[in-house]
């Protein structure tokens, strides 16, 4: 069938009333949910499924859908606004997001956050219209060798996070892999730095760890330097939108966070993170205002966010055409839609088109719902700011600490998101930067098992991992990567004493 | 560590280097719990091992750094917030495992940061705290069936 | 935003279940533990109790609480500690459990609960690429007893239903299984996409979560590991290849210890009924999951076998020491 006939009639099922009020109702809730750290669109859809499996399949898909979009959304407002980030992958975006806020710019951080969402989303959803068959028959060909290649490309971009002394950056890093290590060792299945603690053996989450990290240790920070060093807050300095400047900012970095968002989230252990990364780095190394980064550069904000929501519909690729969860929500849309006896996978599109389609017109809806409500709220979000310091930060750890609650209630899990706390207090303290310590958690535990898994397959020969193409070409990357910058600093001072 | 207020003599940044040091032994000690070593390519002790020797290179540059005298110059800190918001945290974390349930948690927790950012109505703080916690409580329990801690005041709702 | 989202989905909710509840006449109110995060089998299997249990009017309401971590260690720690003598707590379980249990060295042990009944089973595929040279099980069992190293499987994580059945086939085919060359993934998805990809020599896992690929033909599936073929599914058994394995995914339930004879009946006799209940069935049927159930003194000999089994079977892998 062709795609664009096929998607005008998916359009048709989308755009029924009913199918509408349950778009509007799943990103409504996914907002709300995205803003809570650790709660996210994947127990939401959980904790939904015995309720929605009276609805008709394609309405309750579309709600999940409308909730994995809206989870993205809220993850990366709560970022902004208050410096904790709802999911892992709005992580880059609270980096510069938040400065931005501080400095009363946070309307238009939450504007280009918004827009480039909906423009990155609107272009992952016609990729997976035209590209999903051809793509999912790369992803499918990443092996071991490839991602671990990847991983070491990502690892590059952390630099670009470590501010003005790589042997600061380097140990916060090193404290993220040391972190990457409690738990259970996925290759072999024994405990590492476990102490005997049962709490321990599934490793450290990585919502408690930022949300300590970043919203706990930044309320200690403030409140200790409260006598000395009053923090003034204004939610408004300057324009509440973005000005024609914002947007000449902008624009570029959404597009090449879709470019980077989309494929990652396509392949099968990309995931959303990486992405993220990846694009914070470039806008950093690409951006014309260098200077801004580490205080509120839009690019910042841009980038990362475009390549969170491309990867949110990358990771519909793999799930709509074979059957492949990648991510945990794509995971609970998978049991969405094993409750209904459908089989995602190769025979879907030919079984049920109406509901694929369904599904990804409602993925434009959503997009497009998304914007409308979120940008009447610019102004109301801004406002938050404007509550006063002590219920603002009381409001916030309130917050913080829900979150890991509901997701986890356990004392142990409690005592490590306050001892995170601690850590990110004195990480400010003594300057050490704090986003390589969650990068370090996050890519660590990743690089190792794909590095050991393609050894294992090679029986040990480290060739392979120089064998495959993509980690043949992803290597080389790397490398440039890392050698660039010096080259170009070289390049440009003989240009200079050639002039 | 964070009471050092000498310019100059960063014994902060020896205890930071010495930390990094004990926690790359950490990770060599815990290497002996390991059983099963030998699988096909490397091993479950290569990225202990990794780790740790990263951490003793930088136990070193972070020691340089300190006798250098590179470490920032830190304000004096007050010591009444960070104990009133860790004693929130404390009593959040207490609470819930002795039983106490979600919202009293909760409330302490509001009542105590309010507390620590100069407030000075504690009473007025907690009875906001309580709100805010019934509120989150109901939206999650009763709408999602998520199962919070429940105390006393929980089982009344 | 969030009151507006509460009351529209309150709204949704009341009309849901009025839709699904019937009048209730007993009045046993219960607790059912999933030792795991929403989301899992074991969850999923926790709030459809939920649902048969009030349906069927064995419970008058049923509660679900999660408790993750550790392969359920931890929830089965709090089972057998501050849930002693609790008539009215209830904790899903599986084989998945055994296994955690051994490997992870845990302080609390299975036999410490009260068992009540096996509910559900889940048999094992065995598939390789489409166009892998390996067409049936007699082949795989001739290439892994010829070199274990050079067959890679690709399944779930180690010490896992998949990982216990690599071992036990190659155990069965008088191959070296501590000499298996098992790679675990983190989720389903990318182990299936190893083995799409052409990677790994073959892959586990249970049936239904390849049956989509098996049908579109992109997996070739050489065996399952029920003991009489599949219903309706046109794949050999393992065993009627000449591999003597037999292994299920089974899923049950425990009640707390050191309650009472009468407290163990009652709940053998609600959940008795929940299962006989066409709620269960319908939700068996939705799932795709087989009944597979056992109840009282004839589950609690199964656990045992199974316990030993597991055991023996991570001490070739060397998962556990002997």
């Amino acid at each position: 069938m062709d795609a664009l006939a096929a998607l005008t009639q998916g359009l048709a099922v989308a755009l029924q009333p009913m199918n509408l009020l349950f778009a509007l109702i799943g990103v409504l809730l996914g907002t709300a949910v995205g803003v809570l750290p650790g709660i996210g669109p994947a127990l939401t859809v959980a904790l939904l499924l015995p309720i929605t499996f009276k609805l008709d399949p394609a309405g309750s898909l579309i709600m999940f859908a409308g909730i994995y979009y809206g989870g993205m959304y809220g993850g990366s407002t709560t970022a902004i606004l208050i410096n904790t980030p709802g999911e892992s992958a709005s992580l880059a975006t609270a980096i510069e997001g938040n400065k931005m806020a501080k400095a009363g710019r946070g309307g238009p951080a939450l504007a280009t956050a918004a827009i480039g969402s909906f423009a990155a989303g609107t272009l992952a959803t016609i990729g997976i219209v035209f590209l999903a068959p051809w793509l999912v028959r790369i992803a499918v060909q990443f092996g071991p060798e490839d991602y671990f290649a990847l991983m070491c490309v990502a690892f590059i971009t952390v630099s670009a996070t470590f501010g003005n002394s790589p042997v600061r950056g380097l140990t916060s890093l090193f404290i993220g892999l040391t972190l990457g290590l409690v738990g259970i060792d996925r290759l072999t299945g024994q405990a590492r730095l476990g102490f005997g603690v049962p709490e321990l053996l599934d490793g450290v989450e990585i919502t408690t760890l930022a949300v300590g990290l970043f919203a706990v240790g930044e309320a200690l920070y403030v409140a200790s330097r409260r006598l000395h060093h009053q923090e003034t807050l204004e939610p408004v300095r300057g324009s509440l939108w973005m000005t024609l400047d914002d947007w000449r900012r902008s624009w570029k970095p959404w597009l090449r966070g879709a470019l980077f968002g989309f494929p990652i989230g396509a392949l099968p252990a990309g995931g959303a993170e990486i992405p993220t990364f990846l694009s914070y780095a470039t806008e950093r190394r690409l951006s014309k205002h260098p200077e801004e980064f580490g205080k509120g550069a839009i690019e910042g904000v841009a980038g990362p966010e475009a390549a969170n929501n491309a990867s949110a519909a990358g990771t519909l690729v793999p799930l709509l055409t074979l059957g492949l969860p990648t991510s945990a929500t794509a995971a609970m849309m998978l049991a969405g839609f094993q409750q209904y006896g459908l089989n995602p996978g190769p025979l879907l599109f030919a079984e049920r088109p109406d509901l694929v389609w369904g599904l990804i017109a409602s993925l434009f809806i959503a997009n497009a719902m998304l914007l409308v409500l979120n940008l009447p709220l610019v102004g109301v979000w801004v406002r938050l700011l404007a509550i006063p310091q002590p219920w603002l930060y009381a409001g916030i750890l309130v917050f913080a600490t829900m979150g890991t609650i509901a997701a986890k209630p356990q004392v142990i899990e409690l005592t490590m998101l306050a001892a995170f706390g601690v850590l990110g207090f004195l990480m400010r303290r003594f300057d050490y930067p704090i986003a390589p310590v969650v990068i370090g958690l996050i890519l660590g535990p990743v690089a190792e098992s794909q590095l050991r898994r393609a050894l294992s397959i090679s029986l040990g020969d480290p060739l392979a991992l120089v064998q495959s193409p993509i980690s043949a070409t992803l290597l080389a990357l790397a490398v440039v990567a890392l050698i660039a910058p010096f080259t170009l600093r070289g390049l440009a001072r003989f240009k200079a004493d050639a002039d | 560590m964070s009471t050092n207020r000498a310019r100059r003599a960063d014994t902060a940044g020896f205890v930071i280097a010495g930390l990094l040091l004990a926690l790359a032994l950490v990770i060599v000690w815990d290497l002996s719990n390991l059983r099963i070593t030998s699988v096909y390519g490397l091993g479950p002790e290569a990225m202990p091992v990794v780790v740790a020797a990263g951490l003793v290179l930088l136990a070193a540059g972070n020691a340089a750094m300190a006798y250098k005298g590179e470490l920032p110059a830190r304000e004096p800190v007050d010591i009444r917030a960070i104990v009133l918001i860790l004693g929130g945290l404390v009593a959040l974390i207490a609470l819930i495992g002795l039983g106490g349930g979600f919202i009293p948690a909760t409330a302490i927790l509001f009542a105590a940061t309010a507390t620590a950012f100069g407030r000075r109505a504690i009473l007025v703080d907690l009875v906001i705290g309580l709100v805010l916690a019934v509120a989150v409580y109901l939206l999650f329990a009763k709408l999602l069936t998520l199962s919070l801690p429940v105390g006393l005041i929980e089982r009344l709702i | 935003m969030s009151q507006a989202t509460g009351w529209m989905w309150q709204t949704l909710v009341v009309a849901a279940l009025a839709a699904v509840v019937t009048p209730a006449l007993a009045q046993l109110e219960l607790r059912v533990m999933a030792p795991a995060a929403p989301g899992g089998g074991w969850d999923q299997t926790a709030r459809s109790m939920q649902q048969a249990l009030v349906a069927s009017g064995a419970a008058k309401s049923v509660q679900v609480v999660n408790v993750p971590g550790a392969g359920g260690s931890i929830g089965l720690a709090q089972l057998v500690n501050s849930g002693k003598g609790d008539g009215r707590l209830l904790m899903v379980n599986g084989l998945v459990m055994v296994g955690a249990l051994l490997a992870n060295r845990s302080p609390v042990r299975l036999d410490q609960a009260t068992p009540i009944a096996r509910l559900t089973e889940e048999s094992q595929v065995i598939v390789v690429p489409v166009n892998s040279p390996i067409k049936n099980i007699p082949d795989l069992a001739a290439a892994v007893k010829a070199n274990p190293a050079r067959v890679t499987w690709a399944g779930g994580s180690a010490g896992g239903v998949d990982h216990i059945t690599a071992a036990l086939f190659a155990k069965a085919g008088n191959a070296d299984a501590t000499k298996i060359n098992y790679i675990p993934f983190s989720g389903g998805g990318e182990s299936l996409a190893a083995i799409l990809g052409g990677k790994v020599t073959a892959g586990i896992s249970g049936y239904g979560e390849y049956e989509g690929q098996i049908k579109a033909g992109k997996l070739r599936a050489i065996g399952v590991t029920s003991a009489n073929p599949l219903p309706g599914v046109d794949v050999p058994t393992v065993k009627s290849q000449g591999i003597d394995l037999v292994i299920a995914n089974w899923r049950s339930v425990m009640a707390a210890p050191g309650i009472t004879a009468e407290q163990r009946k009652a709940l053998v006799d609600a959940v008795d009924k929940m299962a006989k209940s066409t709620a269960w069935r319908d939700v068996l049927k939705q799932k795709g999951w087989s009944d597979a159930y056992l109840s009282g003194d004839a589950f609690a000999a199964f656990l045992g076998r199974e316990q030993t089994r597991v055991r023996d079977v991570l001490i070739s892998v060397g998962l556990v020491k002997p």
